[in-house]
C-alpha cells in the first residue's frame, strides 16, 4: 500500500502539481466549488425531503438536486484525488483523512438504503431519518475535510 | 412529532458545529503564531517542498517539531530547493512560534542550514 501511494506521488503531473504556483490553488478552488455545489444539493434533496420548500414539486426537484449532486461528487472526487496525490503517503496516514473517507461510505451506504426505502410505500418515517443521517453525515465529512489542512 | 422539528435541529446542530471549527481555520496565515522571533535549533528529520505548504519535521532533543516554510514556489525562490538539505543535517531556524506554548509548531522566515541562509519569508525577516 505504501508502495502503491510513493509511486503515486512520482508520477509526472503529480509531482508538477506538487510545485506549482497556479495549478494547485486552482485545482483546490475546484474542488471547493465541487464541495459547495454537493453539499447544497443534498441539503437542499434532504430538507426537501423534510418538508422544507414544499411549493417545489417533490420528484421533480429531487430528481434535479439529484443529478446536480451527482456530478459535483464526480468533480469533488476528481479534484480530491488530486490533491491526495501530492502527499499521499501522508494523508492515507491521517487518522482524520480517514475518518473522512470512512464518512464518505457511510453517506453513500445511506444513499442506498434510501433508494430501496423509496421503493417501498408508507416509508415516509425512515426516509426523513434517513434525510436527517445525510444532513448529519455530509456536514462531518465537510469539516473533516476543512480540518485535514491544519492539522 | 412534526417533520420540521428534526430540520430546526439539524440546523442549529450544523450550525454549532462549523462554529466549533472556527478556530482550526488560523493555521493559515499568521495569526496562530506569537510576536517576537523564535529560534530553533536541531536535526531535520523530514523535508517536504511542496504544496499546500512546505514544512520540516526538526528533531530537538527528542521532541518532533514542524517547521512551516513558506509556499513551495516562495520557498524555491528564497534559494531552498531540493538539495539545500538532507535528513540527518542541522538547521537553525528563525521566525514565529505558536501561540500555544505546548505547541511544538513555528512558521519560519530564514532557515540556516550547512552554513547558507534562506529568507523564505523576505520581508519578514528580523532587521540585521
Amino acid at each position: 500500500m505504501q508502495e502503491a501511494l510513493a509511486a503515486l506521488e512520482q508520477l509526472a503531473p503529480v509531482q508538477a502539481l506538487k510545485v506549482s504556483f497556479y495549478v494547485y490553488p486552482l485545482v483546490n478552488a475546484l474542488h471547493i466549488a465541487a464541495i459547495g455545489a454537493l453539499w447544497t444539493s443534498i441539503a437542499l434533496m434532504d430538507l426537501r425531503l423534510l418538508g422544507a420548500f414544499s411549493s417545489l414539486p417533490e420528484s421533480a426537484s429531487l430528481a434535479i438536486f439529484r443529478r446536480i449532486a451527482l456530478v459535483a461528487m464526480a468533480v469533488a472526487a476528481a479534484s480530491g484525488l488530486a490533491l491526495f496525490a501530492v502527499r499521499a503517503g501522508h494523508y492515507a496516514e491521517m487518522t482524520i483523512f480517514l475518518v473522512k473517507m470512512g464518512l464518505i461510505v457511510l453517506a453513500g451506504l445511506n444513499l442506498l438504503i434510501f433508494d430501496r426505502l423509496a421503493k417501498r410505500p408508507r416509508s415516509r418515517r425512515a426516509l426523513a431519518l434517513s434525510a436527517i443521517a445525510s444532513l448529519v453525515l455530509w456536514m462531518a465529512v465537510l469539516i473533516c475535510g476543512r480540518f485535514i489542512g491544519f492539522l | 412529532m412534526s417533520v420540521r422539528n428534526p430540520v430546526l435541529t439539524v440546523t442549529s446542530a450544523a450550525a454549532i458545529t462549523a462554529l466549533l471549527a472556527i478556530p482550526a481555520l488560523a493555521h493559515h496565515g499568521w495569526s496562530w503564531t506569537a510576536d517576537g522571533f523564535f529560534e530553533l535549533e536541531g536535526v531535520i528529520t523530514e523535508i517536504y517542498l511542496g504544496n499546500p505548504h512546505a514544512t520540516l519535521a526538526v528533531d530537538v532533543e527528542g521532541t518532533s517539531w514542524r517547521v512551516e516554510l513558506a509556499p513551495p514556489s516562495a520557498t524555491m525562490r528564497a534559494g531552498f530547493t531540493e538539495e539545500s538539505a538532507k535528513v540527518g543535517n542541522e538547521v537553525t531556524a528563525i521566525g514565529n512560534r505558536s501561540r500555544e506554548e505546548t505547541e511544538p509548531r513555528m512558521k519560519a522566515v530564514r532557515l540556516i542550514v550547512n552554513g547558507k541562509t534562506y529568507d523564505v519569508y523576505p520581508n519578514r525577516v528580523p532587521p540585521s
